[in-house]
């Protein structure tokens, strides 16, 4: 099998070695593209660190071509990526980039056990242990049911709803989310939605911390815990709050054989817009720009459902950001990176969740409404970092609809 | 020494007696009066000099001099003790819960044939059995245990009994000893002592002190600490864990193996309170604890707490500070 | 360089720890074990001294089945060899009928060091290296931050810790037990599919030996800390709670 290393590098160890990484790379869905390279570096061009990386995607592939991977791995460049997709979504070869390339060579360094950053490590062994990143025991998953002010069921083994609610890792535990989560469970309430969570039956779904960081392993984990556990329900679709979880187990799962009709909660309430607008109690008069989630937009293609939810709500006036749907700058909080900011901060210039918040500020908008829970506690801490305290409001989608529905109080 | 006895084993470094000793004086005289029992202090060191015109509270003190004692050697330290110990037939042998004490108490106990129990916080004597109260699982368990015969060693946790209770205002009756047995053929040998980095801050100096723990979750969010402390005059520590990840370096470690701090404020941040920590603070004037957990055993110490979350707290509270002071 | 790592299984505290009925023990069914932290330590050490010197490191995995768990973890790691030495819950926490259990056990290995955490959290009596070198005839000395052994062996040459944060530096002549208070790098990680395949291929050798039937220190009464002086909690959110603290620094003259 001819490789893509070039037959005018000398035979030796190195070249043994990059030859061994391809041919795993290769065996990877569309990893054999990475041979349709054409070196036009659009990647290095879209990457919102490709000025930070000495190996950009399209110099990895020219220093794989040359037979050194060792450079690579010597290199900060590989965990600089916070699997945005820009550069996939962009190439023209149609290369795997975020998904298979950078997780790859991410593997390849976990298992000589060379420079994984220590916060990563901790949040894999938590998840490996917990199923949680945060190393809350598995028991409290669903502490946060007590606090809804709506009945909230738990499906056990055997039970069945017509809708399952992944809720997520953030979600559940994390403080900052917790309102959000507690507005969708109002909302899937309010419209007599037969649903059921897990509990503490439900795991990480682990995309895109252990998909793109090369954890396979652990992801594989995930999967067998939570597969099984699902397996155990019946159910006619699955509801997701996170995209990432939404990534995970529309692509991921099903490429390892179990499929679900799953929807992100934008889509699902989407269909519902009649009954929702019949519900409305209150306006909000605010201007309003909605950033558009990696996992969500890019890489799944789901713009419109969050704007047309946005658009019901009275008083709302839409705004958008010059770099707005498929073209949205990345949160910084993907692939890992929601551990590495200290790392990633010390060698990149302005951080990535201030760049988008100074951009929404500059639309004039009052509120920036996100659909993912990671976007809540970066894009807060972003808004304090750039003085916008005052001047600009991070809103989940869910919690805006709820107030409008009188199901909540305001922010 | 007459039945039932209670000997304590002083620990010094460098000359200087260790706190610890007095705390395990006081313990032994409570247990030595309501027994009607004698107290021994034993202290093996190869000068006899800055010991032995110290008033604690026992009723004897008996100084092994040799040189090999003049640093902490575990094999020497438990060969005099076994021999001494033995001759001297305590009911009870209180020792510290340091890395002095710790490393003497394994080997003693198979030497003596004695009971050992450790992390201890109470002891008592009640017709002839000897009770005590220790903590588990990093002070989240509370365990009583009874030994009803036999010599047994109690190793003593810092903070259980006031130091003040180790001396009194007599010099008690001191002999100075040779070393029972021969201290030659050691399989360790002591080689020399390092001190800590002398550069940055001394903590001990620091009137003000914002401790990191696990619950600070990040090297940046350690980072974020320091304007907190700079604004309140003070210096960010942290305990072991935090230092081990490096996200400080080992010169800001509080507790037991780090520096033992006494400043005006302590503010612990997602410090769960274990008790190698504590040690290191809890003699702080205004203890501020901030932990997720209700039931964190910082609470025990602290005289002000919260359960909210560090993230959210510190850049309110910083905030409220600049305004404060800004105003003043 | 032959060295031997005993690695404990404890009750998780990230669990909240339920008391059993006869009010002395846990309950047993409500514990989720975890490796012991120092223990844990004490096996990064060894893998260090196998990355420095080419050492042989023996992973002794003592517990239930969630030991197996943890030899697997430590092969995948770098162990060359896993012993699993099962031990009933009700025998746990008692390093003294440990220490004897273990030194029948370990005393022909022919192992140059035996490391092991200097403490764990669920013991009641003293620290384990200490009981297991006494009965070894062995020099033990713990509270180690590092240890460094030439190839040649012999000797031994760790790092104390000392309160203030001094460090003592001693020679030990080896075999020698010690006990460990921090690797001289934080544990390291492996990712789970190594230890999946650990788990696969694994060779272990279980050591079926009864226990010796000594007692430990007789525990009457496992209870919740008392409230004793508790801290006074500041209610409400942040900004409230930032106010009240404010407002105690500046009553205090800290402002």
């Amino acid at each position: 099998m001819s490789s893509i290393v070039s037959s005018e590098v000398s035979a030796g160890p190195e070249m043994n070695v990059t030859q061994a990484f391809l041919s795993r790379l290769e065996k990877l869905p569309d990893g054999q593209k990475v041979r349709d390279c054409i070196q036009c570096g659009m990647c290095a061009g879209v990457c919102p660190h490709g000025y930070a990386m000495d190996y950009t995607p399209r110099r990895m592939i020219a220093a794989l071509r040359a037979g050194r991977l060792d450079d690579l791995f010597r290199s900060d460049s590989i965990w600089l990526c916070v699997t945005c997709f820009n550069c996939s979504y962009r190439c023209p070869s149609g290369i795997p980039l975020a998904e298979r390339l950078i997780p790859s060579l991410r593997e390849e360094l976990l298992m000589t056990g060379v420079g994984v950053p220590k916060e990563l490590q901790t949040a894999f062994e938590r998840t490996a242990r917990y199923g949680n990143p945060f190393g809350e025991s598995p028991k409290k998953r669903d502490a946060w049911i007590k606090e809804a002010g709506v009945k909230v069921r738990v499906l056990k083994e055997g039970d069945s709803a017509d809708v399952l609610w992944h809720v997520g890792c953030f979600p559940s535990y994390n403080k900052a989310n917790l309102k959000d989560t507690i507005a969708l469970a109002k909302l899937l309430n309010v419209l007599d939605v037969d649903f059921g969570i897990m509990g503490s039956d439900e795991w990480c779904a682990g995309d895109l911390r252990c998909t793109a960081v090369g954890e396979e392993g652990l992801f594989n984990l995930l999967y067998e815990h939570n597969s099984l556990q699902l397996a155990g329900r019946s159910f006619k679709e699955v509801l997701v709050g996170d995209p990432h979880a939404y990534n995970a187990l529309s692509r991921e799962y099903a490429r390892m054989g179990t499929a679900y009709h799953i929807r992100h909660y934008t889509q699902f309430l989407e269909e519902r817009i009649p009954e929702l607008s019949k519900l409305l109690k209150k306006k909000i008069d605010a201007k309003v720009t909605y950033h558009d989630s990696c996992c969500l937009g890019r890489k799944n293609e789901i713009y419109e459902a969050p704007r047309s939810l946005l658009e019901t709500i009275p008083g709302v006036k839409l705004l958008e950001m010059p770099r707005n749907k498929e073209n949205a700058l990345c949160c910084g909080g993907g692939g890992g990176a929601m551990w590495l900011d200290s790392f990633i901060w010390e060698r990149t210039r302005v951080p990535l969740p201030i760049q988008r918040v100074q951009e929404a500020a500059r639309t004039g908008a009052d509120i920036l409404a996100v659909s993912c829970p990671l976007e809540i506690p970066r894009f807060e801490d972003a808004i304090k970092s750039s003085g916008l305290e005052g001047r600009l409001q991070v809103r989940e989608i869910s919690h805006m609809l709820a107030d409008a529905l009188g199901l909540v109080g305001g922010v | 020494m007459s039945p039932g006895g209670i000997v304590v084993v002083a620990e010094h470094l460098r000359g200087e007696l260790a706190d610890i000793t007095l705390e395990m004086l006081a313990c032994g005289r409570e247990l030595a009066d309501a027994s009607g029992s004698g107290l021994i202090c034993v202290v093996l060191t190869s000068d006899p000099g800055p010991f032995k015109a110290l008033p604690f509270a026992s009723n004897k003190t008996i100084i092994v001099k040799d040189p090999i004692l003049g640093a902490f050697n575990p094999e020497a330290y438990t060969k005099v003790l076994s021999h001494l110990l033995k001759d001297l037939s305590p009911r009870l042998v209180l020792m510290g819960s340091t890395s002095i004490g710790m490393d003497l108490a394994g080997s003693l106990s198979v030497a003596l044939g004695a009971t050992t129990v450790g992390n201890c916080t109470r002891i008592e004597l009640e017709g002839g059995k000897v009770l005590v109260t220790s903590k588990l699982y990093g002070g989240k368990l509370t365990a009583r245990s009874e030994v009803e015969q036999g010599m047994v060693l109690c190793v003593l946790m810092s903070g259980s009994y006031p130091k003040e209770g180790g001396t009194k205002n007599v010099v008690p009756e001191v002999e100075i000893r040779d070393s029972p047995v021969p201290l030659t053929g050691l399989r360790i040998q002591f080689r020399e002592l390092v001190e800590p980095d002398a550069a940055d801050v001394d903590l001990t100096k620091v009137p003000v002190l914002v401790g990191a723990g696990r619950g600070v979750q990040g090297a940046d969010n350690v980072k974020a600490l320091t304007e907190l402390a700079e604004l309140l005059g003070g210096a960010v520590c942290a305990t072991r864990p935090v230092v081990d990840q490096g996200w400080l370096p080992r010169t800001r470690q509080v507790g037991r193996s780090g520096a033992i701090v006494k400043p005006r404020l302590y503010l612990a941040l997602g410090i769960s309170g274990a008790p190698e920590h504590v040690e290191g603070m809890k003699d702080s004037e205004l203890i501020i604890a901030v932990n997720t957990d209700p039931d964190a055993p910082i609470f025990d110490v602290a005289q002000y707490g919260t359960t909210l979350d560090v993230q959210d707290l510190i850049p309110a509270l910083t905030e409220k500070v600049k305004e404060l002071k800004g105003g003043a | 360089m032959k060295v031997a790592v005993i690695i404990r299984q404890v009750p998780d505290v990230v669990e909240e720890l339920v008391i059993a009925e006869d009010g002395r023990s846990l309950s047993e069914d409500d514990v989720m074990y975890i490796t012991n932290e120092l223990d844990d330590h004490a096996l990064e050490q060894a893998l260090i001294l196998k990355g420095r010197h080419g050492a042989h490191v023996a992973a002794y995995g003592i517990g239930g089945s969630e030991a197996r768990d943890a030899l697997a973890t430590s092969v995948a790691k770098g162990a060359e060899e896993a012993v699993y030495v099962p031990l009933e819950f009700k025998d746990r926490g008692d390093n003294h009928k440990l220490a004897m259990h273990l030194a029948s056990l370990l005393r022909d290995g022919g192992f140059d060091l035996i490391l092991s955490g200097m403490q764990a959290a669920d013991q009641v009596d003293g620290s384990l290296g200490g009981l297991l070198a006494s009965h070894l005839s062995m020099p033990y000395v713990g509270g180690l931050v590092g240890v460094d052994m030439p190839p040649g062996g012999g000797k031994a040459t760790v790092k104390k810790e000392y309160p203030g944060g001094r460090i003592g530096v001693m020679d030990v002549t080896s075999p020698a037990v010690l006990g460990i208070q921090s690797s001289e790098q934080p544990p390291r990680y492996v990712p789970v599919s190594k230890v999946m395949q650990a788990k696969k291929t694994l060779q272990v050798k279980e050591l079926k030996t009864p226990v010796p039937g000594v007692a430990g220190v007789h525990i009457t009464q496992l209870q919740k800390p008392e409230a004793g002086a508790r801290a006074k909690m500041l209610e409400g959110d942040e900004a409230k709670v930032a106010a009240g603290i404010a407002g105690l620094l500046k009553e205090r003259g800290l402002l």
